[in-house]
């Protein structure tokens, strides 16, 4: 019997297509990339390609804090937003599983900023944020909260706040409904268990909803980290990183380098670099998942 | 009647068309496909509805390939370059761009008949060269200068306590100093401002580069090392610092570009706003502005070296070394800049690359009883005849302009002392040019 | 006896209280997005109004007839286009993806083999790949494959974006359903293949159809890689579009707002259609297991 007919093959015959595009759109261009990061590749020389400098361009951005600091930007960034984002989703899921009057609407509803590309979402948050004509400060003129224009997108920590808040505004949802997916699917027995035992709310809480949550919670985190270098788009429209630089997070400083500045043999070894930061955050979510599914398991 | 006056207009419109293809027959390239990729926006638009005329004349079709903004079709350029797909005959280019693309475009010199290039104003083509070659046909050209709120300064109040603060009359600025004393003297943040500039990328590197030039300095010395921490970059850089110290520009101002400061100047919040022509008409047009006949125009104010800031440079079409058909690119590229399509430009408030335009434009609007747009085209013909020069025309400029900014926007800040955010950019512009190969 | 009627009645209230907060945390949730779509109904001058005006005064269709080339002065953008490639794009990688994802998961769901944990991680990973870094190397081989600016290119991209989370879900999904359905039904006489549409397939829907909404949200939304990958109408989606109204000195809010309405009346309406399949896919898929 050949091989691809033996019941053993199977599951490798089932995952071939799986593996043949990933290897097609991502490791195959990886390599290439990988290639030209030990290259002075310029892009308006193509012959450049060939242009063999070991390991300068690393060399270079290690000991650069014009690196260092966008880097360690990101990683602030990703840890406020990501949490924010569980919090605020925790919130709202709680909320609506209490709800039974109109929480289909409700849901519908919570999911609508989903449907906002993230380009879109970068276009309205500078506009709802700019200092001059945006609504943000128009209207806290107009409630009287505020006299002056407000800079949100200039000043270097509003800027901050602004470009996490459009990233909150987008993701939040989807940590919602994962949690909330995760209420429903709650058994009932450990929560009247508990109420029999006189536990209070908070405690029913903290020791029976939300272990339960958690493995919810990594998967949202975890498809999250996956995603987020989709804070590219936001970052790039409302404030492309500026000003001086208070915004750059490492996607960005990718994109100058390799576009504008052509230097793509620099850009690539940037990009290796930050593409090692995403997969260590989802390599550290997707261990936290497996870990909380054996507890639950261990608890069933 | 109204089908009299209905074919009069008719009869007019052939002859026009008439006249267009008697002194310029465009050629016959029935059956072939031209492909374009052309810069895109409403102001550019306009001249791209004229294609038609050009397949209806040579029985071509036009195939826009893509249709963008210039910093977007820089970078899908710059990957043609890279992945050597470029399979197109003619691309739009502009002439701070221009360097950086080496050697893809011809040459039209030698390609286009003499007599077409001599129409054209010689400072243009000169610097839409490179290298000797010229890679690029100038369409329209941008420079700025100084529009300003008229009322502001016919009020008799202003004049007086003016006077009384700064000892000297007040009336449109001359100077680069006497505009920071207005802007200053007119601010009322947050609800009105004196100016505003735009604050990142090479709009403000731009801005920063001409005010050096009307300072006396220059970027580069003749060896190109960078020498704009100089004490005429000082100058500037504590120009646009001391405005924003003294809330007389807009708080998020780091963040504009030029939209954002057309866009607030129409919203009557501003009294002056160094700008280009192409807001002209938007900026005395009730339906879109506040301030519709309340706008003067003063020529682009001095710096301490006695010179008024001239930034300048021109959107232009390229035509392509792997092009099939290059008879049929360099029709194409003759038709959309000729007098007739320049004249369409020129209406918007785009400034026209050909001499006889500049007379017939301005003649136009005399004639249609428009003392605004002659006045228009009256002050910025003479600061492109006298004022106007170009970024260094060096590949690395993008570059080189991309380390400049963020520093400018860190001694505006505050975060660095001017002098060491001046010092560090000249540093690392230093070592773009020595990878480049400039500096031996 | 009043005191249980009183309680109940604080109760009702409390719910009552409970579930006007809840909408009113929504609808403020909203207000960003809701104040794109409200602009897309009024004339420029009222969007940029100082103090603003909230409710469209004069609500209008003209940012929709500029945008088909139906106004006097703005050059149409081709929005049919855009949104047929969008559509086509969105719609094949999403049905390719689940494909290929259904397969994958069953095979992770129901057989042991090899380096199991480490092929799941290593297809999880790859997906952690930034889109900027991948942009420029796939830029260079789809040129030299010729599928630059074709709908293709675009779809294989998307597939491969998907796949990952597809498998995770309907992974996950698959697992649930008892293993002994599927083999009563081969005892019966069916073949595997013909067990798992039968039996397994209708069960595991609901997670499809959640990993299909994800995958379908993910391509329609998409720009950094579609920006660099898409040049003309023959390709170019919606997101990339939305540049359009940007020209170098200019941006067009009314224009802009108007596309994004039509960005996003799609994707709600895909939603709310599968939206109560969402939430059951996903309270099973990929948690347990």
């Amino acid at each position: 019997m050949p091989f691809w007919r033996r019941e053993s093959a199977t599951p490798f015959l089932l995952l071939t297509p799986a593996m043949l595009t990933m290897a097609f759109v991502v490791v195959f261009p990886l390599v290439f990339s990988m290639y030209t990061s030990f290259t002075g590749f310029r892009l308006t020389k193509p012959a450049s390609l060939y242009d063999w400098v070991g390991f300068r361009n690393y060399a270079r951005i290690l000991s650069d804090p014009e690196f260092w600091i966008p880097f360690g930007r990101t990683v602030l960034f990703l840890t406020v937003v990501l949490n924010v984002e569980f919090l605020l989703g925790l919130g709202i899921a709680l909320l609506i599983n209490r709800i039974t009057w109109g929480q289909r609407t409700l849901r519908t509803i919570m999911m609508f900023p989903m449907m906002f590309s993230p380009i879109l979402v970068g276009f309205m948050f500078k506009f709802l944020f700019n200092d001059n004509i945006g609504i943000v400060n128009n209207a806290l003129q107009s409630l009287g909260l505020s006299d002056g224009a407000i800079p949100w997108l200039v000043d270097g920590k509003l800027a901050f706040f602004s470009i996490a808040i459009a990233e909150v505004w987008m993701s939040t949802s989807v940590f919602a409904i994962l949690l909330l997916a995760g209420l429903f699917a709650m058994p009932r027995d450990p929560l009247e268990a508990a109420k029999v035992d006189g536990c209070n709310a908070w405690q029913t809480f903290r020791h029976i909803t939300l272990p339960f949550l958690m493995p919810f919670a990594y998967i949202a985190m975890a498809i999250r980290s996956l995603d987020v270098a989709r804070a590219y788009d936001i970052v790039t429209v409302m404030t492309d990183g500026g000003p001086a630089g208070r915004t750059e997070i490492l996607w960005t400083l990718i994109g100058r380098v390799g576009y504008d500045n052509s230097r793509m043999g620099m850009a690539n070894a940037m990009a290796y670099v930050s593409t090692i930061l995403s997969i260590l955050f989802t390599w550290y979510f997707y261990r936290k998942l497996v870990a909380a599914r054996r507890y639950m398991g261990g608890a069933q | 009647m109204r089908k009299i006056t209905a074919l009069m207009v008719g009869t007019a419109l052939v002859a026009v068309a008439g006249m267009a293809s008697a002194d310029e027959t465009w050629g016959d390239y029935a059956g072939y496909t031209l492909r374009v990729k052309l810069i895109g926006g409403a102001q550019y638009e306009k001249l791209y509805a004229e294609i038609p005329k050009w397949e209806a004349a040579t029985g071509a079709k036009v195939e826009i390939v893509s249709r963008k903004n210039h910093f977007e079709l820089d970078k899908e350029i710059k990957q043609d370059v890279a992945a050597g797909t470029i399979d197109y005959c003619v691309a739009s280019n502009h002439t701070s761009f221009a360097p950086q693309y080496g050697d893809i475009y011809i040459d039209l010199n030698g390609v286009m008949k003499p007599e077409v290039l001599a129409e054209f104003d010689a400072l243009a083509l000169k610097n839409a060269t490179v290298n000797g070659s010229l890679v690029q046909l100038p369409r329209h050209s941008d420079i700025s200068n100084l529009f300003y709120k008229k009322s502001l300064y016919e009020d008799q109040a202003n004049k007086d306590a003016f006077k009384a603060k700064y000892g000297y009359d007040l009336a449109p600025p001359e100077t680069f100093d006497q505009f920071k004393d207005q802007a200053i003297f007119f601010a009322k943040a947050p609800d009105f401002f004196g100016t505003q500039f735009v604050g990142k990328d090479e709009a403000i590197t731009g801005r920063f580069y001409e005010m050096l030039v009307a300072n006396g300095g220059a970027l580069f010395d003749e060896n190109w090392n960078p020498t704009f921490n100089s004490p005429a970059g000082l100058k500037a850089l504590m120009w646009f610092k001391e405005l924003y110290d003294a809330k007389a520009v807009p708080a998020g101002s780091l963040n504009y570009l030029w939209d954002d400061t057309g866009m607030g100047f129409a919203s009557g919040t501003v009294a002056m706003d160094l700008d280009w022509a192409g807001w002209a008409a938007f900026f005395n047009d009730p339906a879109n502005s506040k301030i519709a006949g309340d706008v003067g125009l003063v020529r682009a104010p001095k710096g301490d070296g006695g010179k008024r800031s001239g930034w300048s440079g021109s959107h232009s079409f390229s035509i392509t070394t792997t092009c099939d058909n290059q008879p049929a690119a360099v029709s194409f590229v003759t038709f959309l800049t000729d007098h007739d399509n320049q004249m369409i430009e020129a209406r918007q408030g785009l400034l026209p690359t050909r001499t006889q335009v500049w007379k017939d434009i301005t003649a136009e609007f005399e004639a249609a009883g428009n003392p605004f747009m002659v006045e228009v085209f009256n002050t910025y013909s003479q600061s492109m005849a006298e004022d106007a020069f170009t970024p260094p025309l060096i590949e690395p400029w993008i570059e080189v302009s991309n380390v400049i900014w963020p520093n400018l926007q860190k001694g505006i800040l505050g975060e660095m002392e001017p002098q060491a955010a001046l010092d560090d950019a000249a540093a690392k512009a230093k070592v773009i040019m020595e990878d480049a190969g400039y500096i031996k | 006896m009043s005191a249980v009627v009183e309680s109940q009645t604080s109760k009702q209230v409390k719910r009552a209280g409970l579930t006007a907060l809840a909408f009113l945390l929504m609808v403020v949730m909203c207000v960003p997005g809701l104040w794109v779509v409200l602009s897309a109904f009024r004339p420029n001058g009222e969007i940029l109004a100082k103090p603003p005006v909230w409710v469209p005064e004069n609500p209008t269709f003209d940012n929709f007839r500029k945008i088909f080339g139906l106004g006097t002065d703005q050059v149409a953008i081709p929005v049919g286009s855009y949104f047929m490639n969008s559509l086509i794009i969105a719609l094949t990688s999403t049905l390719i993806a689940l494909a290929i994802g259904m397969a994958g998961g069953y095979a992770f769901a129901r057989y042991r083999f090899r380096g199991k944990g480490g092929i799941f991680l290593g297809l999880m990973l790859f997906r952690a790949v930034p889109g900027i870094a991948l942009s420029l190397p796939v830029f260079i081989i789809w040129s030299k494959l010729g599928i630059i600016d074709t709908k293709l290119g675009l779809i294989i991209v998307y597939v491969s974006l998907n796949v990952p989370f597809t498998i995770w879900l309907i992974d996950g999904f698959f697992r649930q359903i008892p293993l002994s359905l599927s083999e009563a039904a081969q005892v019966d006489g069916c073949t595997r293949w013909q067990a798992f549409w039968k039996i397994e397939f209708p069960l595991a829907r609901s997670g499809i159809a959640a990993a299909g909404v994800f995958a379908f949200l993910t391509s329609w939304n998409e720009f950094a890689l579609a920006s660099q990958l898409t040049r003309s109408t023959t390709s170019k989606t919606l997101p990339v579009g939305l540049l359009d109204f940007t020209a170098q000195f200019t941006i067009d809010w009314a224009g802009m707002c108007a596309m994004a309405v039509i960005i996003i009346v799609p994707a709600l309406i895909l939603t709310f259609l599968v939206q109560k399949h969402l939430i059951a896919g996903l309270t099973f898929g990929g948690v347990k297991g």
